[in-house]
């Protein structure tokens, strides 16, 4: 009997929404190679890169190319591209000297802790949270367009505070007062940038609890 | 012991390896170079434990099934794991307390560091040997974790 010849996929890693991940990471060791020598070019990379973020999801629902993979390379390309700026940003403002390093810290743990416990529940990405006492969260996750305003605020605002960053001065306070000092437009970004970002900070610092509830829950309901 | 705790031994892990390499770039030109490193720890960390999660492990070093010599020899022989990571975080220490206000380049305090007493010449040259195998073995294992990732979906019929 003769057997069918097999079916050619293609390559999960040929998918044209991980092919726009692998682009995504490209434009960012570029952003990153040439950010202390052209800032603007950097901030523009970066953003670009996170425009690529939004994109890549809509080419997997159109061409129905989502996959593992391809969640996870995005997850990560996020939460590596949020901590390289960080530690840039650590370099350029050392007073005080630890703010964005500790941000850092918060950001990867959240995230980490939210993944595990999704896991742990069966959810396949992190945004997915549906059973969450917390208010804060209910609005964050189930109300996309807070989301968006709060991640992209916190991008923004150390975006902000890097083109703003002054070989002279290194005190985050000062910059922030010359931010103030600027025109109309400015200072509304810079403020509406800063409430979105301590939302983030604030949903970080929620998660996190509500993801180690969760791991905790997660030993009992499995008899330990 | 619990998930609560593996996950937070896990994390303050990471965080902390961060944090260090971080404080490294500020201290050292060219600083991209501890920012790359910093990503590739995440990266490779991050995909490693979503595989294993994928294949219903509990620790990212519980590796059985590997194809690959190294990452055999990494999972299959604790002492080498631990060479290895403790390695790592020796040589991101040696760098810290070697760095000086005076010379932010990074090639110029290794020299320093090699001129120093024989004891310390064999600590930095081990402790790079160790890191350069660990950095390696986190290039692999992001190559086998993604693997799995793919492997998963199509044993799910995607």
């Amino acid at each position: 009997m003769a057997q069918p010849p097999a079916k050619k996929t293609l390559s999960v890693y040929l998918y044209i929404p991980n092919i726009i991940g692998y682009f995504r990471i490209i434009i960012n060791f570029i952003a990153f190679a040439e950010c202390y020598t052209n800032r603007t070019l950097f901030a523009i990379l970066y953003f670009f890169s996170f425009f690529c973020d939004g994109l890549d999801g809509w080419f997997a629902r159109r061409f129905n190319q989502a996959s593992t993979f391809g969640a996870v390379l995005d997850m990560v390309t996020d939460r590596v591209s949020t901590a390289c700026l960080l530690a840039l940003l650590s370099q350029f403002y050392s007073r005080p000297g630890l703010v964005f390093i500790l941000l850092l810290g918060l950001d990867i743990t959240s995230h980490w802790f939210q993944m595990y416990s999704s896991f742990l529940s069966g959810k396949t990405s992190h945004k997915d949270v549906k059973h969450t006492g917390n208010g804060l969260l209910k609005l964050y996750y189930g109300y996309r367009p807070f989301m968006a305003f709060c991640c992209v605020a916190s991008e923004v605002l150390y975006i902000i505070l890097f083109l703003y960053a002054d070989a002279k001065s290194t005190s985050l306070l000062n910059t922030c007062r010359g931010i103030l000092k600027e025109s109309p437009l400015v200072v509304f970004m810079f403020i509406s940038t800063l409430i979105g970002w301590a939302l983030k900070q604030v949903i970080n610092v929620i998660q996190m609890k509500t993801a180690a509830d969760a791991c905790v829950a997660y030993d009992s309901k499995r008899g330990k | 012991a619990s998930t609560f705790g593996a996950v937070l031994d896990m994390v303050t892990d990471r965080v902390s390896t961060a944090c260090l390499l971080a404080l490294l770039s500020q201290f050292y030109r060219p600083g991209l170079v501890f920012i790359l490193l910093l990503g590739l720890d995440i990266t490779s960390h991050w995909f490693q434990m979503y595989s294993s999660f994928l294949s219903g492990k509990t620790s990212h070093k519980d590796v059985k099934h590997t194809g690959n010599g190294l990452l055999k020899l990494y999972y299959g022989y604790r002492p080498f794991m631990a060479f290895c990571c403790v390695a790592s975080e020796v040589l991101y220490i040696i760098l810290f307390l070697y760095a000086d206000a005076k010379s932010t380049s990074l090639l110029n305090t290794c020299r320093g560091i090699l001129k120093e007493s024989p004891l310390v010449v064999f600590m930095f040259i081990s402790t790079l040997i160790g890191w350069a195998l660990k950095q390696v073995i986190n290039v692999i294992q992001m190559k086998t974790a993604a693997d799995a990732c793919v492997a998963y979906d199509s044993k799910r019929g995607k």
